[in-house]
């Protein structure tokens, strides 16, 4: 694909005019903590186009924590056009997600029309990360810390600008249509590469100290540790809060709540944890999932075994937000480490 | 243009309300569109401004102009379908889920085993087999209740099928009788002693409360059934119906979409199963 470059006044001036079009988020730092931002009048003034993913993920552009998806009877709702979104600076290991979104959403057997008008109307300018954070660990499962797949546009931050990589039709359309605001790559990307090796190497050297098994024996050790002593053992600081969950940017589990408002019936989609007690539990009391270690085991064999089983990927991408978010202090790098012992 | 939404129920009307037991009532329904099903697949039956829970249909996948889930009061959203009339409103989804293979039964000596409310998924599959009794050696049906109050269809299990064709059979137990009850006492699995099957041409199909499926499937790897000649109808948690919402997934299927009705062989190395 094609690569050009733009300085950072114009992807300022880009932003401006998406904004047009989309509705247009990009991550911003507040006390340390990073989040998504919509742009408004000041542009890109406080964004942060590199660093690391922030705290939230992408997944609730496409599939937020709370959707009205009927009103009943009849039922289908009345179509309302908001506009698409636009994320400047979406990171590798929230796009590598996408993988296992889009095939519960939009592959299988049934569809999903929610997250499916979200998705393909949407535009992801991606950007590479310029550092690590300490949970971090993509590399160790095979993503890398720049996006290879699912970007309109990537950008890879050089001194004053950006190299901006080509990554779909609708990304060459959106150069085309502002290709005043690009320039030719020249001697960028060579320096691009150089940069991404650089963080590449330090990462790998980084999750080397959390000693995770090679990527491609994981399932084989998860199903062996299947009845191991591990799980009960690391879920002894679990406190079923599901912050994991909500956290993480591949899990997509979800209840649909009924409920009455203004004289009508109306349908919810909502986010649902799996570590939670009634997850799996049905009405006569029957619960296969009772103790919250077979809860936590559940956890890692949906990603780690039922996605590369169905998707060829696994449902964890490296970003590492649920050791961080983990109140218990439960490191999922620990855990896959201990698989192997 | 936005593809067919998933998540919106049809809007159905009640029917009848049939007292089964003191816990289980059969609502007769028919929806304002057609709804098809066949024999083991399952609806989501709506509590409208309530919530939703699944039933496998109890009536005859022939009978085109109603449709009838058979209930057990378990829940919160049972508990209020419970106190719904003939004429109240409510809605459905689906259907959802693989049926029984009957092609697969063709020409087999056929044993249904179910205990409880288990017996309303049977019904629908035993009707679908009477319907088309020629294509199949025999059936027999083995029907488990706890007292004969909570016998369900009664009227069907213990007076009418019975008389409907020489190649059907029954075997109905309690596990515990009263006065009246002339009948045979002990659990399900007791029905499964001294058969005249000949297992190398049989199939046989097990829906009931999770201990009872567990016990019956053992007792039929005993008796020398295969795990592959043995039918399940799995009761999961089933939210979504449609293999999104993650809570009915039991080890690589979902069980709304790969299920309810798996052949043993396919699920028995399965953790977490009988629970």
């Amino acid at each position: 694909m094609d690569t050009y470059f733009i300085n950072r006044p114009n992807l300022d001036r880009l932003a401006k005019s998406l904004s047009r079009t989309y509705r247009v988020y990009v991550p911003v730092k507040s006390e340390g903590n990073r989040s998504y931002k919509k742009v408004g009048d000041a542009g890109l003034v406080d964004a942060i186009i590199g660093e690391i993913r922030p705290t939230e993920t992408i997944k609730s552009f496409y599939f937020p924590a709370r959707t009205k998806v009927s009103e009943y009877f009849p039922g289908n709702l009345p179509e309302k056009k908001d506009r698409p979104v636009a994320i400047i600076g979406a990171k590798s290991c929230d796009l590598a997600s996408l993988a296992v979104m889009d095939y519960v959403f939009k592959q299988d057997t049934f569809k999903d029309p929610f997250y499916i008008a979200k998705r393909d109307e949407g535009l992801i300018i991606s950007s590479d990360c310029t550092c690590y954070g300490e949970s971090c660990f993509c590399v160790a499962i095979g993503v890398m810390p720049y996006p290879t797949v699912e970007f309109d546009i990537n950008l890879s931050e050089i001194e004053s600008g950006y190299v901006a990589e080509v990554g779909s039709d609708k990304g060459e359309k959106v150069i085309k249509e502002y290709s005043k605001l690009f320039q030719t790559v020249g001697h960028y990307l060579e320096k691009k590469e150089a940069n991404r090796k650089k963080l590449k190497d330090e990462l790998v050297e980084h999750v080397k100290l959390k000693d995770i098994p090679a990527k491609d024996s994981i399932q084989g050790l998860f199903k062996k540790k299947f009845d191991a002593n591990l799980w009960e053992e690391t879920v002894k600081t679990c406190v079923e809060c599901g912050a994991c969950n909500v956290i993480c940017p591949a899990c997509h589990c979800f209840v649909l709540k009924d409920q009455k408002k203004d004289g009508a019936f109306e349908r919810l989609r909502l986010w649902d944890s799996c570590l939670l007690l009634s997850f799996a539990m049905v009405a006569g009391g029957a619960n296969p999932r009772k103790l919250l270690a077979q809860r936590l085991r559940n956890r890692f064999d949906k990603k780690f075994n039922f996605f590369p089983e169905k998707v060829g990927k696994f449902g964890c991408t490296g970003c590492g937000r649920c050791t961080e978010a983990c109140p218990g202090k439960i490191d999922i790098r620990e855990v896959l480490s201990n698989l192997a012992k | 243009m936005m593809i067919d939404n998933p998540y919106v129920p049809i809007k159905t009307g009640i029917l009848d309300v049939i007292d089964e037991t003191s816990t289980i009532k059969t609502f007769s329904l028919v929806p304002d569109k057609p709804l098809h099903f066949k024999a083991g697949q399952f609806i989501e039956m709506t509590v409208p401004g309530m919530g939703e829970a699944p039933f496998t249909p109890s009536s005859s996948p022939y009978d085109k102009s109603k449709l009838e889930v058979t209930i057990m009061k378990a829940g919160r959203v049972t508990g209020r379908i419970h106190e719904l009339k003939k004429g109240d409103v409510v809605g459905l989804r689906g259907p959802y889920g693989k049926e029984y293979p009957l092609n697969e039964f063709e020409g087999k000596e056929i044993l249904l085993v179910g205990g409880g409310v288990g017996l309303a998924p049977l019904r629908a599959l035993f009707l679908a087999l009477a319907h088309d009794i020629d294509k199949y050696k025999d059936v027999l049906f083995c029907c488990g209740s706890r007292t004969p109050s909570d016998i369900i269809f009664k009227d069907c299990i213990l007076d009418k099928w019975q008389k409907l064709d020489k190649r059907v059979n029954f075997r109905v137990t309690v596990d515990k009788k009263d006065d009246q009850w002339k009948g045979k006492e002990g659990l399900v699995t007791t029905t499964l002693d001294n058969l005249k099957i000949n297992l190398k041409n049989s199939v046989a199909v097990v829906c009931g409360p999770p201990i009872m499926m567990k016990f019956t499937t053992f007792k039929l790897i005993e008796v020398g059934y295969k795990e592959d000649q043995i039918y399940l109808s799995m009761e999961k948690n089933m939210s979504c119906g449609i293999g999104k919402c993650g809570h009915c997934r039991m080890g690589d299927y979902y069980a709304c979409k790969d299920g309810p009705v798996f052949r043993y062989d396919k699920i028995s190395n399965i953790h977490e199963i009988w629970d």
